[in-house]
């Protein structure tokens, strides 16, 4: 039996001494010239159990502690980390990262953000419902079992040996069971503590299969839960197997302005874009497609975008960006319209701006279907939109930031009167993200639970295609 | 650079007695490998934007990742203290994945142990070899006088104010060049790592790995419109190569082709010929071909060249390498992260599949020995087969005869944005910037397109191979798992046919 160190006391949790030293730091980096000091003290816990083809392969057990130092010096500001966490070290490491940063240009944009904009109800670190205790009570042997329950290499294997119509073989199962614990505690010279736990449960699968010609095929799934008991990873190896299996003996299909309907297990391809677009410092750097678009319509009435941070109980939410700024639930996209630029307290003196944070913290794309209808399976659209294209994978690409032109490679299934009807590779999407989403079709309610961002199936019209 | 021994030593705190201690403790469950990698790492950062060096900052990273091996399977641990307690609690951790739960509390034999694990390291297991025994062990101290990366200038040991003028040069001279020119971004990063690694077999390797790499963005507006242009390059180099000749040579890397990409347009897409630029091409041989040789996909049976080995696979004229010797260069290597010396290893010779590339675990599974390409990002990871510089060697044609040959075809200069997939073969690579070939001319500028293939075809149908290899010495990072520092480099090739995804 594999025998890890327990972790009944979590070691992952920051204990009362390590967070006294991060105190004791800020007051040394004051009296050693700093004018202001920001300190963040990130420590984690990772244990992973990797199986291969249904055997145990891999164990790994990560323990991280990292101080980072945002220091402002003489109108000078740099940052520093170590994870070196010896006082003595500590003292030494302060004093040569604030000598060094006297050497910097001055630059009088730099500052803490302004207690009016700090959290100031983050203090356990468990307000948002984020962390399981049962995290504690995890033994090696727990985690072992996940791991090889999940896997379903030696029920397919079997099912190969004794039925003569499965076309493919399975030629490997890589499984990863995985839950982690993460605590950063954030303090200031300006009073700020704030402090974010979470736990998390995770198990992903990658499958290969050989089909009847020799052709290989790939896929994957996984699914997480910050709670142990929502955490379900039965139906992972099936998923998986399935796209793989569907992907087989890929067809070369001509191209043309095509309905495009991007599963929701990719979709954020569509949206990053945009919100780095949004981020104040693109914005700044003039290489923003989204410059100068506050409060005008840009996209489609249909495009409804959220920042919903603070929405207690999901993955990914936090009380606090990492200047100790209050997150918060508001439109980013509004009926197509530009609500919120991304904006830290530098940008913001650098550009006038107004600060917001920085940068969005949990994306929600609300659906939105012509119809009306507000329950939109990846299914209901793809009969909405009758022909095209549906996109499970991007297989190289760019975009450029500046003026939001795009080209990917895409795989996927080809679909006619609302049916899948061959998967489909070598294909090329090119065009614009403003284009795109002024040709917004469909947003769906299918976002999967276990993201830290919703983001659902999307359906965009008269996207060019090539072949 | 290769220090006296003792100055590792001093750094991690440790005794030779301990690293011996502490391996043994790794195989105290039954496992048949351990090894020990110290890490100590300082990295300096510095930031030039809207013309002035206004932020930096360093970073210190210590530690030992202990990984006990049972068979292919692998345990892993890693602390962030290199005292006795918390190495010996990670060693145990890591030597769980025997299976053999023993009793922590009772002492162990340290030199039966050891003794044990290299008498074993004799035997690869039936089906592989036929049962043949090998040895495979690296013996010996580094060898200072063969160090691939010796550095003048510490990155650790300057001070901030000596690499500020660097980049106040950098963006005048930058700023000088072009009057399109709206931004520009630098990045300045230096880094020095130490290493010290140990392993059950008794054998000790170290050395200091210094790295140097210099990023630039820089934005041009023109009557409305905007372009921007990424350059890079990194060497494994001190500070001493923050030269005048550097500035030179990405002042001009900023203006290349810039009119050009005002210019540019998006073509008609199609299967046609594609004419690879030499130099950042290689990525193409990164990403297309040097991932499927890596025999962790192989072991796995993942690979497109999976029993492919001795088979010809591509033109007799074609030899490909993955190479760990080049002086300076950011994949160079003295050791891997397994303390295997770094090595030249050709995959393809003379058109021939001739080798994977291995790490021991790997190694040991097809009963060869293992080429130095087991990698690791830090001491927080396990080392898994990685590459280091990739490119292909010379052929005999010259560039304008290659290009001369197309009727009608693409000529390839910049790519980004690389991906594959493994097993199919299949890639993508998004191209920056290019040219229309008609008639054996360059005839207009393109932009924004993919170039769409499949590894093995790809190579299979490189029909021509110039004699103007170059190694690029952008910052190039492959991040397959874990991230590390790798180069590439190709001649200006030409492939009869790939899809190129246009409008």
């Amino acid at each position: 039996m594999i025998k890890q160190t327990e972790n009944m006391n979590i070691t992952g949790i920051t204990d009362e001494n390590e967070r006294r030293l991060a105190a004791e730091c800020l007051d040394f980096a004051i009296r050693e010239g700093a004018d202001k000091a920001r300190i963040t003290l990130d420590k984690s816990l990772l244990n992973k159990f990797a199986t291969l083809n249904g055997t145990l392969d891999r164990v790994s057990q990560c323990l991280d502690r990292t101080l980072t130092f945002c220091l402002f010096v003489n109108g000078r500001y740099g940052v520093s980390s170590t994870n070196r966490l010896d006082e003595n070290e500590l003292k030494d490491f302060i004093s040569k990262a604030i000598s060094e940063i006297k050497m910097l240009a001055p630059d009088p944009c730099r500052d803490l953000p302004s207690k009016e904009r700090t959290e100031k109800n983050a203090r356990t670190g468990k307000e948002l419902g984020l962390f399981d205790e049962v995290f504690g009570t995890m033994t090696a042997g727990k985690r072992v079992k996940a791991a090889l329950e999940a896997s379903g290499y030696a029920h397919r294997k079997e099912e190969e040996k004794n039925r003569k119509d499965i076309p493919s073989i399975l030629i490997s199962e890589e499984g990863e069971y995985s839950d982690s614990v993460s605590d950063t505690y954030i303090i200031d010279s300006d009073g700020l503590e704030c402090r974010h736990m979470e736990t998390s449960f995770e198990y992903g699968v990658e499958i290969t299969l050989q089909g009847p010609q020799g052709d290989k095929s790939g896929g994957f799934w996984w699914t997480a839960s910050p709670w142990l008991k929502d955490f379900d990873a039965s139906g992972c190896f099936e998923e998986a197997l399935g796209r793989a299996s569907a992907k087989l003996n890929p067809q070369f299909i001509n191209g043309g302005k095509m309905n495009m309907v991007v599963g929701t297990e990719v979709a954020s391809k569509m949206v990053t874009p945009i919100l780095n677009a949004l981020n104040g410092f693109s914005i700044q750097q003039e290489n923003s497609f989204l410059k100068d678009s506050l409060d005008k319509k840009i996209f489609s009435e249909r495009m409804n975008i959220e920042d919903m941070g603070r929405t207690a109980g999901t993955a990914g939410a936090k009380l606090f960006d990492s200047e100790g700024v209050a997150t918060v639930n508001a439109p980013i996209i509004k009926n197509g319209m530009v609500k919120k630029y991304a904006v830290n307290t530098y940008i913001a003196n650098k550009t006038g701006l107004k600060p917001t944070i920085e940068s969005f913290t949990r994306i929600k794309v609300l659906p939105f279907a012509e119809n009306g209808s507000r329950e939109l399976t990846q299914k209901d659209i793809i009969s909405l939109c009758s022909e095209g294209i549906l996109v499970t994978g991007f297989n190289g690409g760019n975009y450029n930031p500046a003026t939001g032109d795009f080209s990917y490679g895409i795989e996927g299934f080809g679909f006619k009167g609302g049916k899948i009807t061959c998967p489909v590779s070598g294909m090329v999407i090119t065009g614009n993200f403003i284009t795109l989403w002024n040709n917004l079709i469909a947003c769906g309610s299918d976002s999967r639970i276990c993201s830290s961002d919703r983001i659902p199936t999307l359906a965009f019209s008269d996207v060019d295609f090539s072949s | 650079m290769i220090y006296d021994k003792n100055y590792y030593l001093d750094i991690f705190k440790i005794t030779e007695n301990n690293l011996k201690t502490i391996a043994a403790e790794g195989l105290s469950k039954g496992g048949d490998y351990s090894d020990l990698f110290f890490e100590n790492t300082f990295y300096t950062q510095l930031m030039l934007k809207d013309g002035n060096v206004t932020s930096g900052g360093f970073n210190v990273d210590y530690g030992v990742g202990i990984r006990v091996l049972k068979g292919e399977k692998t345990g892993y641990a890693y602390s962030e203290k290199t005292d006795i307690k918390s190495m010996t609690e990670a060693a145990r951790t890591a030597a769980s994945i025997a299976g053999n739960s023993g009793n922590p509390s009772s002492p162990i034999n340290v030199d039966k142990l050891l003794r044990d694990a290299r008498d074993t390291a004799t035997f690869v297991k039936a089906g592989n070899n036929g049962d043949r025994m090998i040895r495979k062990f690296f013996p010996g101290e580094p060898n200072p006088a063969a160090d691939r990366y010796p550095f003048a200038e510490d990155w650790k040991k300057t001070e901030t104010s000596v690499l500020i003028p660097f980049l106040d040069k950098l963006q005048n001279r930058l700023a000088s060049c072009d009057d399109r020119i709206i931004k520009i971004i630098a990045m300045l990063s230096g880094q020095t790592s130490d290493y010290l690694m140990y392993n059950s077999f008794r054998e000790m390797k170290y050395d200091t790995k210094p790295m140097g790499s210099i990023s630039v963005s820089v934005i041009f507006s023109k009557n409305g419109k905007t372009e921007s242009k990424s350059f890079s390059r990194s060497f494994r180099m001190g500070t001493e190569m923050l030269t005048d000749t550097l500035i030179d040579e990405l002042a001009s890397k900023a203006v290349e082709g810039i009119d050009d990409m005002f210019a540019a347009k998006r073509p008609k897409g199609g299967k046609m010929p594609v004419v690879m630029s030499a130099g950042a091409s290689g990525i193409l041989l990164h990403e297309a071909m040097g991932h499927a040789f890596e025999a962790d996909f192989i072991r796995k049976g993942q690979s497109i060249f999976n029993g492919r080995m001795g088979q010809k696979i591509c033109d007799g004229k074609i030899n490909i390498v993955d190479d760990g010797t080049i002086k300076g260069n950011r994949g160079s290597l003295n050791f891997d992260d397994e303390g295997v010396p770094g090595q030249k290893t050709y995959m393809v010779s003379n058109g021939i599949l001739t080798s994977y590339l291995h790490d021991r675990i790997s190694a040991k599974f097809f009963g060869v020995s293992p080429t130095g390409n087991g990698r690791r990002e830090s001491f927080r990871y396990n080392p898994v087969p990685r590459m280091r510089a990739t490119y292909m060697e010379n052929g005999d044609a010259d560039k304008t005869d290659i290009i001369s040959s197309v009727k009608k075809g693409i000529y390839v200069c910049d790519f980004s944005n690389g991906q594959v997939k493994i097993g199919e073969g299949d890639f993508t690579f998004y191209v920056k910037r290019s040219y229309l070939i008609e008639n054996g001319k360059l005839t207009r500028p393109l932009k924004d397109i993919n170039i769409i293939g499949n590894g093995p075809q790809a190579l299979a149908d490189i029909i021509a191979v110039g004699n103007d290899l170059k190694i690029d010495d952008s910052t190039w990072t492959c991040g397959k798992e874990q991230n590390v520092p790798v180069s590439c480099g190709i001649p200006t090739v030409l492939v009869k046919s790939l899809t190129v995804g246009g409008e």
